[in-house]
């Protein structure tokens, strides 16, 4: 049972942000919908993965968002109506398929929805997929509330449907991730059809070939299809504005930024100076009506997440149109206003409005900010990030760790994308020295592992989950393979997309609706490629560190796979495999010598450091039954005995 | 002596290059362990004095202070270093038939330790593969097992620490001058700690000019034969100018001139050549190769050698003059270059606010560097 199924027509309901975008793909009778999880968009795939039985749709967790962008086009090429949906940077991995895409066009409606994470709050990057409608010269809709968000889903396969091209739906984590309500329109009945038309006249964009030549023809019409959506933007309802005629000012806003700016503007009591232009069909930039809107004053400010995107676009419109206008003056992010990275909010806002308007404004008093900082500085304490109790990645990387130090050769680890990412941080004994991109801890190790002739004779060492490897350290690992070069690659798996929820992935029996399907083997894969392979249980401190010691002497690609499944995932989460307690008999406290190895160094968050009698201590609520930090005590004192259940 | 703890030893022997591996620093925490040879610190340690810096043979080491407590008087720097007497010696005919590197004398020291309950166990290097390892021996069998020189840097004291955390007191300990020195500071109880024991019942030294990278070496030596097959290695004293090793296929040779650069550093600036701080000190004879040079230093070890020559395990000789000579000379000579590279490197009485050394030594043996 899902509200997104179950919700009725004219009722409005409580909905979070991705909730909303699957509730409108429904309501557009989307077909097929495709992703790769990625925060802050996964829970589009995953409510749409629950209601797969109920409702004629296929719903699937692609390899990586590339595959992901191409299945949805093959539906779309049928017909269908397709979603999909990615986080920013998985428009960056699918990015060469979506430049041919765009001038090949599309048939099913086909909406793209990128969630931005602007702030990184669950990145690594604060990339902005705006940039990709510009440089793929498609629509771009950004919603600016909740009801939005669901009914511009369906207004943009309407559109996409009309000039046959994809539609960009951008979302943000304060949209995606936030809720608000929403009034239910219809869900369509009947499953569509699917037939792919390829033998009619190789430029018909319906029957002919699917295919970005003849280049400049396709361009061409891809350009007029621009152009018919401009029209369309131009009267769209999603492009408001409120205020007085004559303002002092519009603020110019798209987005979240559209909450943020309506209460900067309540909080100033400025609604009779200020008006406030919501555009939602933020690119192409429907020239009429802005040009209305530079009529009606001289000053903007634009509010926008992350670049100027918006600021930029009207700039130029503005040139274009000064002969009729006149000069405006446009501020926002390039003249200091507003800041060029990180997420905005109400206080960043109003703070701007009121600089603008030549307002004093405070958002709180002085003499609180001053108070709230102190106690912040001195009363709050460090919560840095920690990998969970029971992770098997703590235990990876303290073997990691040990090796590379106990080798003496100042090795190192490359590294990417996962919860293992914050090895970087003390949590991971700060193991990853490089660190970017899906599957780029094994491309740049494959380099690394190419400049021995130039005497770096440092072990190269490159770590990847599960799902990354597929998504994309696979072509790295032919790479290092064929290029012969030196590295070991740790495959630590986890088993699962653990970071945004447990995910399927295409090494796990199950597929995103649940179905029984093959699994591929990351070890067969991997000793096909050519690649020496051994697995460990990371657990297990003295065999992994033993066989990585052995791999990493060794020339030519190694893959060690480091196989313990997830503490939280559903098959592990409150499974104790060990009761695990802190002797004090034997714990010799501040007194052993070790300097708190347990709760200084190894410090996972299920060992205590027992003020009162000085020493560690076990917290039996946190503690996850790992069993690991029994092996780590170098006086033995951390017990650990099989967990046997209480009746 | 002034004693730091481990931050003060990374910063100024592992990061430096100057670890010989010699183990002093293995198994005592968490923290420091070994591998292939280097000796490496795990994880950041908070202790501000650990004997793991007390305990290194290649920082703060006061030879003044050692020269009171083993010899009770002061330091001179002389070539040999305190001794009663200095002979030829080789295994007696009660002993086996070998084989020994040269004389055979070490093997028969300990098996006469063993024999005569002086010890319980050894501390001496075995190897696996070519790499030497530390290995506590608890038989005579097992220690026969460790004969033949290794030529690499090795964590023997590991088996030390190994042998006082099992609880045991009578042990014998075969190492090389800075391993030699290390256990000279461990038996000091720098720290002054309550729970402290010295186990080491007779410390047999052996004689050094330097030792060899072993990864260095592992690596020069897999390129020209199969390092599985070596069965022994030799370095003939001067004029000698070859490594020569003993292979199932036959004899290899392998210039000193390719072996230098894999010395370590931390050699450099060693001014023992005999193991000056234990109780027999034992080494080849220029011309000899069936005789070892073997110095007798304390009066344990006068006992165990007399023992060993009444039962036929040993046979000593007095000392031809000229080797004797010879021992002295190249015994100075590494000392005398030995500071000259300590002084030259700054490590060598540094005084002053923060400043640390690598040795100690009372400023009329450093003056003599320069006479």
């Amino acid at each position: 049972m899902s509200i997104i199924v179950e919700g009725q027509k004219g009722q409005r309901y409580l909905l979070m942000g991705n909730e909303a975008i699957a509730r409108g793909a429904l309501e557009a009778g989307v077909s097929v919908a495709a992703g790769y999880p990625g925060t802050p968009s996964s829970e589009i795939i995953e409510n749409l993965s629950k209601v797969s039985k109920q409702r004629p749709i296929y719903v699937e967790w692609s390899a990586n968002e590339k595959v992901s962008m191409e299945v949805a086009a093959a539906a779309s090429f049928a017909g269908l109506r397709a979603l999909c949906v990615m986080k920013q940077n998985g428009v960056n991995v699918g990015s060469d398929f979506l430049l041919h895409l765009a001038l090949s066009g599309t048939r099913g409606g086909m909406v793209m929805v990128p969630c931005d994470d602007p702030g990184a709050l669950s990145s690594i990057n604060e990339g902005e997929s705006r940039q990709f409608a510009r440089l793929l010269e498609v629509p771009l809709l950004e919603p600016g509330d909740f009801q939005e968000v669901k009914d511009m889903i369906k207004w943009a396969f309407d559109l996409s449907e009309e000039i046959g091209n994809m539609v960009f739906v951008r979302s943000v984590t304060r949209l995606s991730h936030a809720s608000g309500n929403v009034l239910f329109g219809e869900l369509p009945e009947g499953r569509a059809r699917a037939f792919f038309k390829h033998d009619g006249f190789i430029l018909d964009p319906k029957e002919g070939i699917m295919s970005p030549a003849p280049v400049e023809m396709k361009h061409a019409f891809q350009h007029q299809k621009l152009k018919t959506a401009v029209e369309r933007f131009e009267t769209s309802p999603f492009n408001t504005y409120t205020g007085p005629e004559r303002p002092e000012l519009i603020v110019v806003t798209s987005s979240a930024c559209n909450l943020y700016s309506r209460e900067a503007i309540q909080l100033l009591g400025v609604e009779d100076r200020v008006g406030l232009l919501k555009l939602g069909t933020t690119w192409p930039l429907p020239p009429k009506l802005i040009e209305k809107h530079l009529r009606m004053t001289d000053r903007f400010l634009v509010v926008e997440e992350v670049i100027p995107f918006t600021e930029e676009n009207l700039k130029i419109l503005a040139q274009e149109l000064g002969p009729q206008v006149g000069h405006k003056t446009i501020m926002g992010k390039r003249d200091g206003h507003l800041p060029m990275v990180g997420e905005l909010n109400p206080d960043l806002v109003v703070n701007a409005l009121a600089q603008v308007l030549g307002m004093e404004y405070k958002p709180a008093p002085e003499a609180y900010t001053k108070r709230g900082q102190e106690l912040i500085f001195f009363g709050a304490p460090n919560r840095e990030l920690t990998f969970c109790p029971g992770c098997p990645h703590r235990a990876s990387f303290w073997s990691i760790r040990s090796v590379l130090e106990m080798d003496n050769r100042q090795g190192f680890v490359c590294g990417d994308i996962g919860c293992y990412t914050m090895a970087i941080l003390p949590t991971g004994f700060s193991t990853l020295k490089t660190l970017h991109a899906m599957g780029s801890g094994t491309g740049v190790a494959s380099g690394f592992g190419k400049l021995k002739p130039f005497g770096l004779d440092q072990p190269v060492l490159s770590v990847c989950g599960d799902s990354t490897f597929f998504h994309a350290a696979l072509p790295a690992l032919v790479n290092a393979v064929h290029n012969q070069s030196d590295i070991t690659m740790v495959v630590l798996d986890n088993s699962g997309t653990a970071m945004t929820g447990f995910q399927p992935h295409p090494g796990l029996t199950v597929d995103a609706m649940g179905g029984e399907v093959p699994a591929v083997s990351i070890e067969a894969v991997c000793r096909s490629l050519g690649a020496q392979v051994r697995t460990s249980d990371p657990f297990d401190l003295q065999t992994t560190q033993t066989t990585l010691m052995d791999l990493i002497d060794e020339p030519g690609v190694k893959v060690l796979i480091l196989r313990q499944i997830c503490g939280l995932s559903p098959e592990k989460k409150m499974k104790k495999k060990f009761d695990v307690a802190v002797n004090p008999e034997v714990c010799l406290g501040e007194s052993c010598g070790c300097g708190r190895l347990c709760t200084r160094i190894f410090r996972c968050p299920g060992l205590i450091w027992d003020k009162a009698r000085g020493k560690a201590k076990v917290d039996e609520v946190i503690c996850a039954g790992c069993g690991v930090c029994a092996s780590i005590c170098p006086a033995g004192a951390i017990e650990k005995v099989e967990f046997k259940e209480v009746a | 002596m002034q004693v730091f703890g481990p931050n003060e030893l990374q910063e100024d022997v592992l990061k430096k290059g100057l670890c010989v591996g010699c183990g002093a620093c293995v198994g005592l925490c968490p923290y420091f362990k070994t591998y292939k040879g280097k000796t490496a610190m795990l994880f950041p340690c908070t202790l501000t004095q650990g004997r793991c810096h007390a305990f290194c043979p290649k920082t703060e080491v006061d030879l003044e202070e050692l020269a009171q407590r083993y010899w009770g008087k002061s330091y001179e720097g002389t070539p040999l270093g305190e001794h009663q007497e200095i002979v030829r010696a080789r295994a007696g005919d009660r002993m086996g038939p070998g084989p020994y590197q040269a004389g055979g004398t070490v093997s028969a020291l300990l098996a006469q330790a063993f024999k005569s309950g002086l010890v319980e166990a050894a501390v001496l290097t075995d190897r696996q593969e070519l790499v030497p390892v530390p290995r506590l021996a608890r038989s005579l069998e097992e220690a026969a097992r460790c004969a033949s020189s290794k030529y690499m840097a090795a964590p023997t004291l590991a088996a030390y620490n190994q042998a006082l955390a099992e609880g045991l007191s009578r042990v014998g300990v075969v190492g090389t001058p800075c391993q030699v020195t290390a256990l000279a500071q461990m038996r000091a109880n720098p720290l002054q700690r309550d729970d402290f024991r010295d186990a080491a019942a007779m410390v047999i030294g052996l004689f050094c000019t330097w030792a060899l990278d072993t990864r260095g070496l592992i690596r020069l030596l897999a390129d020209r034969l199969d390092t599985g097959r070596i069965k022994k290695m030799d370095l003939p004293p001067p004029p000698s100018e070859i490594m020569v090793l003993e292979t199932e296929d036959g004899r290899v040779e392998v210039p000193l001139s390719e072996i230098r650069p894999l010395v370590p550093a931390g050699c450099h600036i060693c001014p023992d050549m005999t193991s000056e701080w234990a109780d027999l000190s034992v080494g080849v004879v220029e011309g000899q190769p069936d005789w070892n040079t073997l110095i007798v230093r304390t009066r344990r070890g006068r006992d165990l050698v007399e023992q060993a020559k009444a039962d036929g395990m040993l046979v000593t000789e007095p000392m031809p003059a000229d080797n004797l000579a010879n021992l002295n000379l190249a015994a100075g000579n590494k000392k005398k270059r030995a500071w000259a590279r300590t002084r030259e490197d700054g490590l060598l009485n540094s005084d002053g606010e923060g400043r640390r050394s690598a040795i100690r030594v009372p400023v009329r043996v450093v003056e003599s560097i320069d006479s």
